[in-house]
């Protein structure tokens, strides 16, 4: 009987997202040898489908001040290991007529007691900075809120830890948890694109799979561990309606977020408990929701032009002896370490629960010293002041970046996706390096088909083109381009009105009409997680993307399963 | 579209117009300059495009957007009422805040003060503008193409003919808003405008009047260009509201009083301003107008010619099609063949610029061609600044509509 | 106020048709629009239906039975036979336009079978004798030659796909270097107007030769064969290179829609009519059932247009003639008028599949038989107001392969309407000279 093959390591990292990349990056920098598993790509899960905020703490300042506190320090932190993931929009925290505004006072004085930078201005001021603003507002505060770019702070963690001989394995699902006696000893974990098995050995476990983590604990015969799934809906605008971050100034609630992100302003969000991290539909309810709630902080938010629509879903904990909470927003967004010898008598494992994005290097540092604890062996953390790659020349991002970059390839240079403004050669080399012929892969990195057009135009460039490097056959472009179509069509049609619905009929002309898409020949059930059965996987030192360059796009967008229930 | 946030006045509606934007590349197809250089990536990469890349009033980082002309076109072809053009000037504008404005451009954004300059020495400006040494020293000092087509100053101002003529008393009244072009360099023009009006029977007020400010815009002096456009809206704002039309012989200049200077400078809130729009009509609209009431003296003489006539970009921005043409074909004898280039090329001010110049004679190639292939006597045409490019082009002396009538109606 | 015997509301070939039609025929007429309209978008061929929902092969049968089984349809208030008699005029108008010799091959009989620039065969019933050489029936061998400035066509993905296709046709891509404009982006105006230069195309034939053309091979271009005068260029391909040539539609801006276009306007500018863009309807006076005049919005003023006569072909949802707002309400938006096939509140609009049948797919204006827009008790809203192309109700034109065809059918058939109502009433028409 064939064995099945094993890797040996250190630290196993279950979990590609934030936590999981940071992670992974704060071990090697201590010379641990590290592997991370993930099911998908990376930052396909939580990270990719957040608003994009990096939180100055303000949100939290009342109702959480150790949560804010965390925020105020890591705010200030990251700004300096990632500045090129930032962009340094600024916030705003404002009273609006349905606000409050003794609350305002509360603000002001949580802000003081966090060491968080607030300061009053005037109403007036505040429409000068943001004309679209609510005139009706009555007081407004600024903070040192920022906009994030969660894939490419991801990639660039990933990137650094396999810089320092970590192995990054994305499309590695786990699939049993390998227990010796009291200790876990390692995983069981299946390529999903050869589907074929790997044992990985392993000192130790470290379980930063998020809102998954249940699932992952169930593995190892651990239960009832009590993250509570939040499932959260967040539309993106067309445009940037505000250039800062705009913050109701009132307890944590529904949709009192806009924040700018790169090209588009994002609105969320809803709190909805899930159950199933991968069952989170967004309903018709939760979109007038929050588009009534953009038109509280912007006027003529509903004439504005919707974007894409996705549901994302965060990990909140909570300990499992109590009540079942129905709105998790009161579940505290601090994060907690799991020790699992103390709960559970298991050795070897440590589970993140909660926590943010904001935080992510808290966490990763909190997580990676327990471990260090239990196995005895101090080794100072380096992620205060270590740069991953990407980020080496210290400038933060700017909107206008590949506006400007564009200019010096005017003449020579096609553009492909032009609303994100892509270049051929950029897409080519995208193509090259990742070496994968999954467009959804090259969507991802670099934002290609993102922009207002939804693809209209660059999807056919772009498969034309991944045809000719022959990383495409016949039948694959055709799939390809149906696939695409139809993952589009999920962040969609919940937001299909106004200007978006001229769109997508333009879109429909040039597909189904012009290019006839819909008589391709092939099966005409389109897949979907087939496509991924074609990315890539990474052995090795070697890092999903080019060590030579970070890819620079975002991916705050992308709906999993989007099922609209009216 | 008609009664929504989109009634919101000012940058907000020129920018916010950017969601409408699918991408049909429709614009592109009708530029006139992006389709003869690849200095100009084209109006839906500088407009909707590149604005969701542009943060308020910094300044964007595409020079290239300079190379826009300004001419409208896009935004009158846009089938989805994108506000193209206007949002193009804007981040010109916000451009140039941060680059600076060049002295030629501050120089030709005033032609009130190359007016006053020239007029009282016309004869020597005038020798100097075609004297080929000294415009190629001018063009390596400030960039102002040495072929670029100079207007000849008049040596007099419209304004003091006009202070000068008594207006006969008549039942309808108009206040006449006449334009730099025709103050310092055509007062024939004006005279003949006048003449024409009154011998309809229409009483013609002159109002003192400075310039509109519409190439301070093009060249993205926004202050400069307020000032002087509110100016003149509060010269002019009597008129309005006492009930009396201002007519306009630069169509240009009456577009910008209609609705540029209100979209692009933002001035919606300008009280003086919206009167005045909302009264001002170019002169070939006005009188197709009284025409259409029965009220035009039409017992023309015959003038046995053949003319090209082109209309400018700015006129089709008046969104009035081409009265002229109805009224011309109101001229027994008279053959004219109208034109279907899109552009002459000098867009204002644009054509003059050294690094423009032939960017805008390749746009105006079309045109000229046709003018030279129709063997006109003339070339009629409702813009001075395109007139003179005409000229320049062809060689063919270029009028304005009003002309055409002016002989018709047997004056002098 | 002006006055017109006619206006016609938008500039797509639905607007353009009822225009020229009507002006021919020496009415006034005027056309307001926002802007241009979709001709520039779309193929360049008249698809009058392509799919019931098998392929059909034969339109003018097919239609038939269409129209028996779906009598909501908009080409029911056109017939089979006005569906030819608008094919003819359209094949007459363009063989007659400035473009001739260039001209529509085609007609009810037989769909042609051509290939997209993904390699579906699409059928199509009228098509321009430039891309009438790639019929997908006659099973030659194809030659697709594309050129690497133009990112809007890729060769090798339409001949793997026509490979695939089952249409039993062999294909292979050759892709050439020749930049016409000295930059590195290209689109297929700029390569249709290097196209009408006869030493670019002397360029072309040279290196396509230099390939090696099998005997029988038939060579394929996106379609971007001359904008000026595409029959000559087209012809002078042939001779050159000694085969038959067709070319390609492609992504906009379709060169072959933009031949349509001015074609068209050509016809409507010789017939006296006047076109102005940049004005938006927003609302109409009236009488009773009887529209007196459009409100009309010019930059930032409101100007009435007094008209005899309104042919609405405003453009459906793709170009806001229809819209649908965050509330999910839809309306026409230039005269209000009644819409059916919106699902009601709370009802699914959409459904989750992209390829899946919509809900809201079919809204649009209801019309009688005489194209009159009806209200929800069956009445007409306007006697003097016709409505044509895709604000009609009924039909999924992209889906159906019928787009063209709609506008140009319903587009005729209202000028036929308005010509005829108009001969018989004893006023003389409006004595103003409309602008």
């Amino acid at each position: 009987m064939r064995g099945v093959p094993a890797l040996r390591a250190d630290v196993l990292v279950i979990g590609g997202g934030a936590t999981g990349a940071g992670v992974a990056w704060d071990a090697a920098l201590r010379g641990f040898d590290v592997v991370l598993v993930e099911r998908g790509d990376l930052a396909e899960g939580t990270s990719g489908r957040f608003h994009g905020l990096l939180h100055s703490g303000g949100r939290y300042v009342v109702k959480d001040p150790v949560a804010a506190e965390e925020c105020v320090v890591e705010n200030a932190i990251l700004r300096y290991v990632i500045p090129d993931c930032i962009e340094d929009t600024g916030g705003l925290f404002v009273s609006t007529p349905d606000d409050d505004l003794a609350y305002a006072d509360r603000f002001l004085e949580g802000c003081r007691k966090t060491q968080l930078p607030a300061e009053e201005i005037s109403v007036a001021e505040a429409l000068r900075r943001e004309p679209r603003l609510n005139p009706g507002i009555r007081r407004a505060f600024t903070v040192p809120d920022a906009s994030i770019d969660a894939w490419k702070t991801v990639w660039s963690f990933a990137r650094g830890a396999a810089g320092h001989g970590a192995r990054i394995l994305t499309y590695h699902r786990v699939t049993d948890l390998h227990r010796s006696g009291d200790s876990v000893t390692g995983a069981r974990v299946r390529n999903e694109l050869t589907g074929e098995d790997l044992d990985i050995e392993a000192r130790f476990v470290l379980n930063a799979s998020g809102a998954w983590a249940a699932q992952i604990l169930h593995m190892a015969g651990i239960e009832d561990v009590g993250v509570v799934p939040g499932k959260g809906i967040m539309i993106a605008m067309n445009h940037r309606l505000v250039n800062t971050v705009i913050n109701r100034c009132t307890m944590p609630a529904d949709g009192d977020i806009l924040v700018p992100v790169r090209t588009v302003s994002v609105i969320g969000t809803t709190d909805i408990h899930s159950a199933d991290p991968d069952e989170i539909p967004v309903t018709q309810a939760e979109v007038d929701q929050m588009l009534d709630d953009g038109e509280r902080l912007v006027p003529g938010f509903r004439d504005a032009r919707a974007l894409r629509v996705w549901a994302g879903v965060r990990p909140l904990f909570q300990d499992a002896r109590a009540d079942e909470v129905k709105d998790t927003r009161d579940v505290s967004r601090t994060h907690a370490v799991v020790d699992h010898r103390e709960r559970d008598g298991v050795d070897g494992l440590l589970t993140m629960s909660g926590g943010k994005l904001t935080t992510l290097r808290l966490m990763a540092q909190d997580l990676v010293d327990a471990m260090c604890s239990q196995i005895g062996e101090q080794r100072p953390c380096r992620t205060r002041e270590e740069r991953p790659p990407g980020n080496e020349d210290g400038e933060p991002y700017s909107l206008g970046s590949r506006l400007r970059r564009r200019e010096s390839t005017l003449q020579d240079e096609q553009l492909i996706c032009e609303c994100e403004l892509i270049g051929r050669n950029r897409l080519e080399e995208a193509m090259r390096r990742r070496g994968t012929t999954n467009l959804d892969d090259i969507r991802r990195s670099l934002r290609l088909g993102m922009g207002p057009c939804q693809g209209g135009f660059c999807i056919y460039r772009a498969t034309g083109i991944l045809h000719s490097v022959d990383r495409l056959d016949g039948a694959e472009a055709a799939a390809s381009l149906r696939g695409f179509l139809q993952e589009r069509w999920k962040g969609v049609w919940p937001i299909l009105y106004g200007d978006q619905l001229r769109q997508a009929r333009l879109d429909d002309w040039i597909f189904q009409g012009l290019l006839d898409v819909g008589h391709l020949p092939g099966d005409a059930k389109v897949p979907d997680d087939d496509q991924r059965a074609r990315g890539e996987q990474v052995a090795g030192g070697e890092a999903h993307a080019d060590p030579a360059q970070v890819p620079e796009g975002g991916r705050q967008a992308d709906a999993a399963a989007a099922e609209v229930n009216p | 579209m008609a009664t929504r946030a989109g009634d919101v006045l000012g940058t907000l509606l020129m920018r916010e117009s950017l969601d409408h934007c699918v991408k049909c590349t429709i614009c592109e197809t009708f530029c006139p300059v992006s389709n003869v250089t690849p200095l100009f990536p084209g109006p839906k990469y500088t407009g909707p495009q590149a604005e969701r890349f542009r943060i308020g009033d910094e300044p964007s980082p595409d020079a290239s957007l300079d190379y826009c002309s300004g001419c409208g076109i896009c935004t009158q072809v846009c089938p989805q009422g994108v506000h193209i053009a206007e949002i193009n000037t804007q981040a010109r504008a916000a451009l140039k805040a941060t680059n600076g404005v060049p002295l030629r451009d501050r120089l030709l954004a005033r032609p009130t003060l190359a007016g006053r300059l020239g007029t009282p020495a016309a004869p020597v400006v005038n020798w100097s503008l075609r004297n080929r040494m000294l415009r190629l020293a001018v063009e390596k000092a400030i960039g102002i193409h040495h072929r670029a087509p100079m207007p000849r100053f008049a040596g007099r101002t419209f304004q003091r003919w006009a202070r000068q003529h008594t207006t006969p008393a008549a039942e309808r009244r108009v206040a006449f808003f006449h334009g730099c072009g025709t103050n310092y360099y055509e007062p024939r023009l004006g005279e003949m405008t006048v003449a024409l009006l009154e011998h309809n029977g229409i009483a013609v007020d002159v109002p003192k009047q400075d310039c509109c400010g519409l190439p301070l815009q093009s060249n993205g002096l926004f202050d400069d260009a307020r000032s002087y456009v509110h100016r003149l809206a509060e010269r002019l704002a009597p008129f309005a509201r006492s009930g009396v039309d201002i007519v306009g012989t630069s169509t240009s200049c009456t577009l910008m009083l209609k609705r540029e200077a209100i979209e692009i400078l933002e001035l919606g809130d300008d009280r003086a301003l919206r009167d005045v729009s909302e009264r001002v009509f170019d002169v070939c609209e006005y009188l197709l107008a009284l025409h259409e009431r029965g009220e035009l003296k039409t017992d023309f003489q015959p003038l046995p010619e053949t003319v090209t006539y082109h209309a400018p970009c700015q006129q089709q921005g008046h969104g009035i099609g081409k009265p002229a043409i109805a009224l011309m074909a109101l001229i027994p004898g008279l053959t004219v063949i109208e034109s279907d280039a899109t552009c002459c090329g000098v867009a204002g001010t644009y054509g003059l610029k050294r690094e423009k110049y032939d960017i805008a004679m390749k746009v105006g190639a079309g045109l000229f061609r046709q003018v030279a292939e129709n063997e006109s006597d003339l070339a009629v045409c409702d813009s001075e600044t395109c007139r003179w490019q005409i000229e320049h082009a062809t060689g063919v002396k270029t009028v304005h509509p009003v002309e055409m009538l002016f002989r018709a109606s047997g004056l002098t | 106020m002006s006055h017109h015997d006619v206006i016609v509301v938008g500039t797509g070939l639905a607007g353009l048709t009822a225009a020229v039609r009507i002006a021919e025929s020496g009415a006034r007429v005027l056309v307001v629009a926002k802007g241009i309209g979709a001709t520039h978008l779309s193929a360049g061929t008249i698809d009058v239906l392509g799919y019931s929902p098998e392929r059909v092969e034969r339109p003018g049968d097919a239609l038939a039975t269409l129209l028996a089984e779906r009598p909501g349809h908009p080409y029911a208030h056109v017939g089979v036979e006005g569906v030819g008699a608008a094919l003819d005029w359209f094949g007459a108008r363009v063989a007659d336009g400035p473009l001739a010799p260039y001209a529509y091959a085609g007609g009810l009989e037989e769909n042609l079978l051509l290939p997209t620039a993904v390699g579906v065969p699409r059928p199509s019933a009228l098509v321009p004798v430039t891309m009438a050489g790639g019929d997908l029936r006659d099973g030659t061998p194809v030659c697709v030659v594309g050129f690497r400035a133009l990112k809007d066509f890729h060769p090798a993905l339409l001949a793997d796909g026509l490979e695939r296709s089952g249409v039993g046709v062999t294909a292979r891509a050759v892709e050439l270097d020749l930049v016409p404009e000295a930059r590195a982006d290209v689109n297929s105006l700029g390569f249709a107007r290097a196209f009408d230069d006869p030493a670019f195309r002397g360029q072309v034939v040279a290196q396509v030769a230099a390939r090696g053309l099998g005997a029988d091979e038939r060579v394929a271009f996106p379609a971007v064969l001359g904008i000026a005068d595409p029959h000559g260029a087209w012809a002078a391909l042939e001779h050159g290179l000694g085969r038959r040539v067709f070319e390609v539609p492609t992504l906009p801006p379709s060169v072959p829609g933009m031949r349509l276009f001015a074609t068209l306007r050509e016809a409507l500018h010789r017939a006296g009519g006047d076109v102005l863009l940049n004005n938006v309807v927003v609302g109409a006076e009236r009488d009773g059932a009887r529209l007196r005049a459009l409100r009309v919005r010019v930059g930032l003023r409101e100007q009435r247009r007094g008209a005899e006569w309104v042919v609405l072909a405003t453009g459906g949802f793709a170009s806001g003639g229809l819209e649908l707002d965050s509330r999910w309400a839809a309306r026409e938006t230039a005269l209000g008028l009644p819409l059916t096939g919106v699902p009601a509140a709370g009802e699914e609009r959409f459904r989750p599949g992209y390829f899946d049948a919509h809900p809201i797919a079919r809204a649009g204006v209801a019309v009688d038989h005489e194209l009159r827009p009806l209200d929800a008790g069956g009445e007409r809203v306007f006697e003097n107001v016709l409505v044509a192309g895709a604000t009609l109700a009924g039909a999924e034109p992209w889906k159906e392969g019928s787009g063209d065809g709609l506008s140009l059918a319903t587009g005729h058939r209202a000028a036929e309407l308005v010509l005829a109502a108009s001969s018989t009433t004893t006023a003389a028409p409006a004595a103003a000279a409309g602008g």
